[in-house]
């Protein structure tokens, strides 16, 4: 009986273990995996730990040679940001007096562009403005990471009696992907030229169809910017930006309080904002040494110009605004220092709406429909013969100017040339020459303007990118 | 069908090779001695050029937003084209601080540190002479950490990277010996440089530089230094100048019309001459145009 039952007693178990056995096989198993992964992270750990130590006992050699490690307590030097200072001036010969320039005006398209203007309470200072020596500006460039995910870049522009905040913006990409965010107040990526700084430029002024459409500034504001790289070999980028439209010469939203002028003028309201939106497509591939970079842009927004209280022919304008862009660079390196660049750029604008013309005696708005297309060109050829020469020629053209359906003055152009000394990366020292065929006076008569412009820049403190 | 499924995916598995962008070409060749197939490695410079001045083309930015890792040389060799691609990138995996960066410069013992850093003293490098790359004791050292990087990276083939740099580090020792053996008798034999690209080599094998051909880091040879220069080698009579392949030869060659002195022509990197086409015969030529 006994063994009958110790018999089935062990073949039920048997029965039972063939399952449990199969369970317990698999749960082991999984342990060992499990033991595997935390080996391995543990490793891992103890790798990334030999590389830290590595650099560590470096940073002790270091600190044996020096002497002075006392009372360094609290110091937070290590975390200063990156600064830099960009110090520009010039001296300026002109065949015209500085009274009568401002006074000069590319018809239909922009006022008053060069020389200094203190009726439109710019705080930034134009460049080169006056016959003689100008101070330019001092730029002051702060930078460093906030934290793991964050960056910050600040530019502080001082004109000589003022200063205002150029650029302030923080960047990302923890979102990875190829996703970069920018926030703040930034130049925008439209077209080439744009987000340049003027000591990056290769001339030293502006070229004429970004001065005469968009003002000194260029697209300078405050708003948001998201940019994506492909993942592809070949370079392309694609961006978006929202931004506030405070650009004087073709973009705003503020209201116009016309009846300040007149009582029985109605004024023009402000309109939403954000109110500018600005989308590009940027590519790049090399041939050899060779390197091409083209892209195009378009931004639309609000448009709001107020000239309602200039001397002469005062007037202000609301409406929607568009500019299209198209940008082709062409460079070619010899070698490290040696290249040639072909830069151009085609800007078209649109602007339609309303046009409120102010009676110079009485102030009253006379309200009229306003439809103008304008479009430019600028083009320069730079060589560097090696890292301290640099010589270019530039050719600026407007040659669409239809306001109404009417065909109003095209004749505008501009014909520059440069020849640059470079004693370091840091210092620049130019000489430009420019023939301004751009700039008529009241009575609609050109007035050909030739320029000297001597030019010296400096830049100290923290090393500045170099940029394509 | 779960098998054909699987065959299908096969190809993918083979090519998800991990990215690694290197900023110079030694630091490519060096990792791939330790990862061999296991890594596709993109080269962001060229070895024949200056490698301060290397042109930030949108392309590169393409590249590095493409990596899964980062090596580079550092001591600020990087500092003028590096940064903005990295910002441009948007590739959290190879920002300074992330799993996939390295900075080689962290490991090695630098060699000049200058005492005062002002830019008047030329283009200066503040943390020392980043060049260090010359010198063959530092690639034995970096290949060590390179290993470590890429075994953290990619942990499953951590046996292979131990083999291949088990295997490397055998004939590098030998070869550093044999060079060693060669140079021997050069210890202290007078040079002079154009830039102080050769430092890391002159100190490695007892060599003594005696001057520069530009007067300070960056700044181009002044007639008043030359003078000076050609006066010194009458008086010192060193065995050669050391000049680099990417700056002109003009003013080296006028000295050597005046003083007879040799002009030898030393890459800094591989591919930074024709035949340069590993690290073996960039050291090999270095050794070989001594004799």
């Amino acid at each position: 009986m006994k063994k009958i039952l110790t018999v089935s007693f062990v073949a039920s178990t048997l029965l039972m273990a063939d399952t449990s056995l199969d369970l317990l096989k698999e749960q082991v198993e999984k342990q060992q995996q499990m033991i595997e992964i935390l080996l391995q992270k543990i490793e891992t750990m103890e790798l990334k730990n030999s590389l830290q130590t590595s650099k560590k006992q470096k940073e002790l050699d270091k600190e044996h040679t020096s002497t002075s490690t006392k009372s360094k307590a609290f110091t937070q030097s290590s975390f200063l940001p990156d600064i830099s200072l960009i110090g520009d001036i010039s001296y300026v010969s002109r065949n015209i007096k500085d009274a009568e320039l401002t006074h000069l005006e590319l018809p239909g398209v922009a006022h008053s562009i060069m020389g200094t203007h203190a009726h439109d309470g710019d705080s930034h200072a134009p460049y080169n403005a006056d016959k003689g020596f100008n101070l330019n500006y001092a730029e002051l460039g702060l930078s460093k990471s906030v934290d793991q995910n964050f960056k910050l870049n600040s530019i502080f522009h001082f004109s000589q009696n003022s200063v205002e905040i150029e650029e302030l913006y923080f960047t990302t990409g923890i979102l990875g992907h190829g996703v970069q965010l920018k926030g703040g107040r930034f130049n925008s990526d439209f077209g080439y030229h744009n987000n340049q700084h003027h000591h990056a430029w290769n001339f030293a002024d502006n070229a004429l169809v970004y001065e005469a459409f968009l003002g000194m500034h260029g697209i300078n504001e405050k708003g948001a910017q998201l940019q994506w790289t492909a993942p592809t070999d070949t370079y392309l980028m694609i961006g978006a930006e929202v931004l506030q439209g405070e650009n004087e010469q073709m973009f705003g939203n503020s209201a116009i309080h016309l009846s300040d002028l007149n009582s029985t003028n109605s004024d023009i309201g402000a309109s939403n904002a954000p109110s500018m939106y600005i989308g590009y497509v940027k590519s790049s591939f090399d041939i050899g040494n060779t390197t091409i970079l083209s892209g195009i842009s378009y931004a639309t927004g609000a448009a709001r110009i107020d000239h309602s209280s200039d001397e002469e022919e005062a007037h202000a304008v609301t409406g929607k605004s568009k500019l299209y862009g198209a940008d082709l660079t062409i460079k070619h390196f010899f070698d490290s220092y040696s290249f040639l660049t072909w830069q151009s750029e085609y800007l078209q604008r649109e602007i339609e709406g309303t046009k409120y013309s102010i009676d110079d005696t009485s102030k009253a708005a006379t309200a009229s429909t306003l439809k103008k297309e304008q479009a430019g060109v600028y083009t320069q050829l730079i060589y560097a013969p090696n890292k301290h020469w640099k010589m270019g020629a530039r050719y600026d053209t407007i040659f669409k100017n239809t306001i109404n359906l009417n065909e109003g003055q095209d004749s505008f152009n501009k014909y520059s040339a440069m020849l640059e000394y470079n004693t370091s990366e840091f210092t620049k020292l130019r000489i430009q020459y420019n023939l301004n065929k751009a700039l008529y006076d009241e009575d609609g008569k050109r007035r050909d303007i030739n320029s000297v412009i001597l030019q010296a820049n400096f830049a100290i403190g923290a090393h500045g990118a170099h940029s394509f | 069908m779960m098998k054909k499924l699987f065959l299908l995916l096969i190809p993918f598995a083979l090519f998800a090779n991990i990215k690694i962008a290197v900023s110079y070409p030694y630091i490519g060749e060096l990792t791939k001695k330790i990862a061999k197939d296991n890594v596709d490695i993109i080269t962001l410079a060229k070895g024949n050029w200056d490698p301060h001045f290397v042109v930030p083309r949108p392309s590169l930015i393409s590249k590095v937003r493409n990596a899964d890792a980062l090596i580079m040389n550092g001591g600020q060799l990087e500092i003028g084209w590096l940064p903005p691609l990295l910002e441009r990138a948007g590739n959290p995996k190879v920002q300074v601080g992330g799993e996939g960066f390295l900075n080689l410069f962290d490991f090695i013992q630098p060699l000049e540190k200058p005492i005062v850093v002002d830019r008047s003293c030329g283009d200066v490098h503040p943390d020392g002479n980043p060049h260090y790359n010359l010198d063959p004791k530092n690639i034995l050292l970096l290949a060590d950490k390179i290993k470590t990087f890429l075994t953290i990276l990619d942990f499953k083939n951590k046996q292979r990277y131990e083999q291949n740099y088990a295997s490397f580090s055998q004939i590098w020792k030998k070869k550093i010996q044999e060079w060693k053996e060669k140079m021997a008798s050069k210890k202290g034999l007078k040079v002079l440089q154009y830039h102080t690209n050769m430092a890391y080599f002159i100190n490695a094998y007892g060599l003594q530089s005696i001057g520069t051909i530009e007067p300070l880091p960056g700044v181009p040879p002044s007639s008043k230094h030359t003078m000076k220069l050609i006066q010194l080698i009458k008086k010192e009579k060193p065995y050669a100048i050391l000049h680099d392949v990417y700056h002109a030869p003009k003013t080296a060659k006028f000295i050597a019309s005046k003083t007879g002195i040799k002009i030898l022509t030393m890459p800094h990197d591989v591919g930074a001459l024709e035949n340069i086409d590993s690290l073996e015969a960039l050291f090999d030529y270095l050794v070989g145009s001594m004799q």
